[in-house]
C-alpha cells in the first residue's frame, strides 16, 4: 500500500530514515547537541544531505527529567517546524509528541507526521492528525505513562499485546478519519518493555509486518541493545545496526536514527540481499 | 541486406539491472542500430548467452532465414590488468584486427580471424563473425561505426553494414 507522510507519498517497497531531532538539553543519546537552534538547524540540515527522507522533532526526551508543559514544548518545537518546512519543502517532518495541543500547533505551521511515542494517552491525537491530513505512528507502551520507565513490566506474549494495541490504535486513527495510507505502527522497544521484550519484538518483527500496516522500528542506541552488548550509550552503533538488519529483513519500512549513512547502507544492503531491491550497479562478470 | 553488429555483454540482461546501467551507453548505440533494422531480423550469435542478449535487445522474434542480421559479438575479454581475464598483449592487435574489418566493411577477413587465438583471449564473438564474414560473401559493404570502446577492458562494437 502506498504510504502518504502528510505532503508526500512513497511507494510501498520504499524504506525510509527518519532522522531524528533533539529540540532538547536533555536527550540521553546526544546531550543537548542540539538544543541551541542553530545547531538543530544544522543538524536538519545534515540528515537531508545524508539522504534522510523524515525529521522527527522533539521537544521532550523520552525519560524522567524536569517537567515540561504544554507551552514550553511548543516554544521549543512550533516556530521551529515552521522554519524547517520554509527551507525544506519536500521533507517530511514528524513531530515527536503525545499531546494533542502540541501536534495541532505543529500541524498549523506544515507537520506531516504526528509520531506518538506513548501509546495514544491523549485520545484526541488522532482527530488533529485527521482533521489536518497528517499521519501518525501508532506505538504499544503496555499503558504506562509518558516519561516513565518500565518497572517489573511482565507480558504472556509481548509481541501479541504489542499487535493487539498496535492495530486497535490504528484502527481507532482510520474511525477518526486519518487516511488509511498515513497510519504506521511501531511496538516501542524499550517503551513499557524490559531487553527481553525489546529482544523478542526484534525477532519476531515480521509478525508486525504481517499485518499490512507499515511498520517503523525505533532501535538506535537504545537500552535493550546497551544491555544485550553491555555497553554505553556512545558505543552502540554496531548493536543498533544488527538490530536494523533484522528488521528491514522482517520488512520494516521506516528507520527512527540517529546515523542515517550507516543505517541505509544496512537497509540497502539487507534489501538487496533479499532481493526486493536490485544491486545499485553491478558490472563484475557481466562485461 | 543490413546488418546489425552490438556486444553480447550479459549485464544488457534484464536479470542483472542494477539501479544504474554501467552499459547505458553501448545499449543505447544497440538500440539505435537495431532499430535501423526495419524487417524481419535473423540472429547470429557464438552462444546461448549472444542469443539472449540479441532476442532482448530484438524485442521481438527473431526469423530464422530473415535477410537482416542482428550479430551479437564482441572482442577480446583480456584487453587490461582489470579486465576479466587481465591483460594478454596479444588483444589489442587481434581486436585491431577485427575492428579495422568492420570499418572498412571487410568480410573476408572476418573469415580469416583465427578462432583459437580468439577463445585463447577470450574473444567469444569469434565465430559469429566469422559466420559473418561468410554470410556477406563478395558483396560490397558500405559500413558505419556507431560505438567502439572497452569500458571494462573487453572490446564492444556497435556498427551497421548495408550490402
Amino acid at each position: 500500500m502506498t504510504l502518504k507522510l502528510g505532503r508526500q507519498e512513497f511507494t510501498d517497497d520504499a524504506t525510509l530514515m527518519m532522522a531524528i531531532v533533539n529540540r532538547t538539553p536533555d536527550s540521553f543519546y546526544d546531550k543537548g547537541a542540539t538544543w541551541a537552534e542553530a545547531a538543530a538547524f544544522d543538524r536538519v540540515a545534515r540528515v537531508v544531505e545524508e539522504g534522510a527522507e523524515i525529521v522527527d522533532i522533539g521537544g521532550i526526551k523520552a525519560g524522567p527529567g524536569a517537567e515540561i508543559d504544554v507551552e514550553e514544548e511548543k516554544r521549543r518545537v512550533v516556530s521551529f517546524v515552521a522554519q524547517v518546512r520554509a527551507d525544506f519543502p519536500a521533507l517530511v517532518i514528524s513531530v515527536d509528541t503525545w499531546r494533542s495541543e502540541v501536534a495541532r500547533a505543529v500541524c498549523e505551521v506544515g507537520a506531516d507526521l504526528i509520531n506518538d511515542a506513548w501509546g495514544g494517552v491523549d485520545p484526541g491525537l488522532v482527530d488533529v492528525a485527521a482533521e489536518f491530513g497528517a499521519a501518525i505512528v501508532c506505538t504499544h507502551t503496555g499503558g504506562v505513562q509518558p516519561r516513565t520507565r518500565p518497572h517489573r513490566m511482565e507480558y504472556d506474549d509481548v509481541t501479541a499485546a504489542v499487535l493487539d494495541a498496535v492495530t486497535r490504535y490504528a484502527d481507532r486513527a482510520v474511525a477518526a478519519g486519518v487516511d488509511r495510507r498515513s497510519v504506521v505502527i511501531d511496538p516501542a522497544h524499550d517503551f513499557g518493555k524490559n531487553t527481553f521484550h525489546s529482544l523478542e519484538l526484534t525477532r519476531r518483527l515480521d509478525e508486525l509486518v504481517a499485518t499490512g500496516w507499515p511498520v517503523l522500528v525505533s532501535l538506535s542506541n537504545k537500552d535493550f541493545v546497551g544491555e544485550a552488548l553491555d555497553l554505553p550509550v556512545g558505543s552502540r552503533l554496531t548493536g543498533t545496526l544488527a538490530a536494523t538488519a533484522l528488521s528491514a529483513l522482517a520488512g520494516a519500512r521506516i528507520y527512527r536514527v540517529h546515523e542515517v549513512v550507516e543505517t541505509r547502507q544496512v537497509v540497502d544492503m539487507v534489501n538487496t540481499i533479499a532481493g526486493r531491491r536490485p544491486p545499485a550497479r553491478a558490472i563484475r562478470g557481466l562485461a | 541486406m543490413k546488418i546489425a553488429v552490438v556486444p553480447s555483454a550479459p549485464a544488457l540482461l534484464p536479470a542483472y539491472a542494477g539501479l544504474t546501467d554501467p552499459v547505458a551507453d553501448v545499449r543505447a548505440a544497440a538500440l539505435e542500430a537495431i532499430a535501423w533494422l526495419d524487417g524481419p531480423v535473423q540472429v547470429l550469435a557464438a552462444d546461448d548467452l549472444g542469443r539472449r542478449v540479441g532476442e532482448h535487445l530484438l524485442g521481438r522474434a527473431p526469423v530464422d532465414d530473415a535477410a537482416d542480421l542482428l550479430v551479437v559479438a564482441d572482442g577480446s575479454a583480456r584487453r587490461g590488468e582489470k579486465a576479466p581475464g587481465h591483460l594478454d598483449e596479444r588483444a589489442t592487435g587481434f581486436d585491431a584486427a577485427i575492428d579495422a574489418a568492420l570499418r572498412q566493411g571487410d568480410p573476408a577477413a572476418l573469415v580469416r580471424l583465427d578462432e583459437a587465438l580468439g577463445a585463447e583471449l577470450l574473444a567469444r564473438g569469434v565465430p559469429a563473425f566469422r559466420a559473418l564474414g561468410a554470410q556477406v560473401g563478395d558483396r560490397p559493404v558500405r559500413a558505419q561505426v556507431d560505438y567502439a570502446d572497452d569500458p571494462f577492458g573487453v572490446q564492444y562494437w556497435v556498427v551497421r553494414w548495408e550490402c
